[in-house]
């Protein structure tokens, strides 16, 4: 017999893999580096893996959602990513079907869910 | 900190050469950030260094991640069809190189253990080009589907429904042990010639006591320019026995591709025979100094029979490929009436 908690984590984890990107894109309208990026995220309950989010950004980047430019001006040389307008239409977007979605999910499931 | 350069380099030597570097200096600054976290202020420890990379999981899976997909040689969708290939590939070639050996043992006058010493060395190099067009074949199959998967979605064409193939009737699935003995056979025939051909022949004993001595249908050395050619034929009737292999049914491209290795043969089978010196031109000497047949009304017959024989084989040879080809033509068009 599986474990609840452990099929309740496995499911959950695949649901939040959309999730992150919504999250990454709507901190980036100002330029953030990767672990700033992680920092901002967890403080507002969002908990992301370095491990993901790095190649996340860079696959983004790639679909040309962001834009990169490195800072060597610091101590450590660190690479800034920030929305393109491209990435700012797309985030809008995506901010209406989540909230379409969360309206089905919650006409489906009810508030109290159950 | 060594340990930190380890791991960088055990992720980014995995990835495209144009990314590394920025992908090095990126992991390198992410790294510095979660230590500097994890203790406010001091050096960190080797401990810390260890904890933090733990996070980051595995320089393969992090690789993966940066890839974005898996990479395989031979993926899971044809991983099978491989296995059950090279197992039957690979037993076949042993079973034919045996079978060679052996015989050569008996016939042949040379020192048992020089022979199983050559025995042994083609046994390996065999059962290695095996092993290798195999696995070259299906990783090109592997290739050519990926890149397929990868092209712009603009280049490829729509899928409809209606694209299904029908799901195989009885007489258009092709068995597993179709392609399996078609493999097997292949590989004994083009073993046979490509390290036995001078022992096909008769093999006749004088009595119980004499040795067993073999009179040689192809003169020695007839086939010598002609192996590479034997090789490749043998090496195309094995990719048709795969591709069987993973289609597992009748289809109008497996149909052409048997036709034109039929074809293939044909010809090639048509310049041996007719090269002059094919056949040994001292069989009938050497049958009867074997000393079995004495009389001269035998021997005559024998050589009418060896003359009818080795100049009509082509004709023969003609007639099983058109009876074959007609076979096979009259099965996939009883299977596209159906439709």
């Amino acid at each position: 017999m599986a474990d609840v908690q452990e099929t309740i984590q496995g499911i959950l984890s695949e649901l939040r893999r959309g999730t992150i990107i919504i999250g990454v894109l709507s901190q980036l309208a100002e330029a953030q580096y990767g672990y700033s990026l992680v920092t901002v995220l967890e403080e507002k309950g969002i908990a992301v893996d370095p491990g993901t989010l790095y190649p996340l950004l860079r696959r983004l980047e790639k679909q040309e959602l962001l834009s990169s430019s490195w800072d060597t001006n610091e101590a450590r040389p660190r690479k800034y990513y920030q929305l393109t307008s491209f990435g700012c239409e797309v985030y809008e977007g995506l901010c209406r079907e989540w909230r379409a979605l969360t309206a089905s999910m919650k006409h489906i499931i009810g508030d109290e869910g159950g | 900190m060594e340990m930190i350069d380890r791991y960088i380099y055990a992720v980014i030597q995995r990835l495209p050469e144009g990314q590394r570097e920025d992908i090095r200096k990126e992991l390198r600054g992410l790294i510095e950030d979660m230590l500097e976290e994890r203790l406010e202020s001091g050096q960190p420890s080797a401990g810390d260094v260890e904890q933090v990379l733990l996070q980051l999981g595995s320089p393969a899976r992090m690789a993966a991640k940066y890839r974005g997909r898996e990479r395989y040689l031979i993926g899971p969708a044809y991983f099978d069809s491989y296995l059950s290939t090279l197992k039957v590939v690979i037993a076949a070639t042993l079973l034919a190189m045996t079978v060679v050996f052996a015989i050569e043992i008996v016939v042949d006058k040379e020192p048992v253990v020089d022979q199983f010493a050559q025995y042994l060395v083609s046994l390996f190099t065999t059962a290695g080009q095996a092993f290798f067009w195999v696995t070259a074949g299906f990783a090109l199959y592997e290739y050519s589907v990926h890149s397929k998967e990868g092209s712009p979605a603009a280049a490829q064409p729509e899928w409809s429904p209606r694209d299904l193939p029908p799901v195989p009737s009885q007489r258009e699935r092709i068995k597993l042990s179709e392609p399996v003995a078609g493999i097997f056979f292949t590989i004994i025939f083009t073993v046979v010639f490509l390290f036995g051909s001078e022992l096909i022949g008769v093999y006749l004993r004088h009595g119980e006591d004499s040795p067993l001595q073999l009179v040689s249908f192809i003169s020695p050395g007839a086939l010598d320019r002609f192996l590479p050619f034997i090789a490749i034929l043998g090496a195309l009737g094995v990719l048709k026995e795969i591709w069987k292999i993973i289609v597992r049914r009748r289809t109008a491209g497996l149909f052409a591709y048997h036709v034109i290795y039929s074809l293939l043969g044909l010809g090639f089978a048509a310049i041996m025979l007719q090269t002059p010196g094919f056949w040994n031109p001292d069989f009938l000497i050497q049958v009867q100094s074997t000393g079995l047949v004495t009389s001269g009304e035998a021997l005559e017959t024998i050589g009418t029979i060896w003359d009818t024989v080795t100049d009509n084989l082509i004709y023969f040879i003609l007639i099983i490929t058109l009876a074959d080809i007609a076979a096979e033509g009259y099965k996939w068009w009883n299977i596209r009436k159906q439709r």
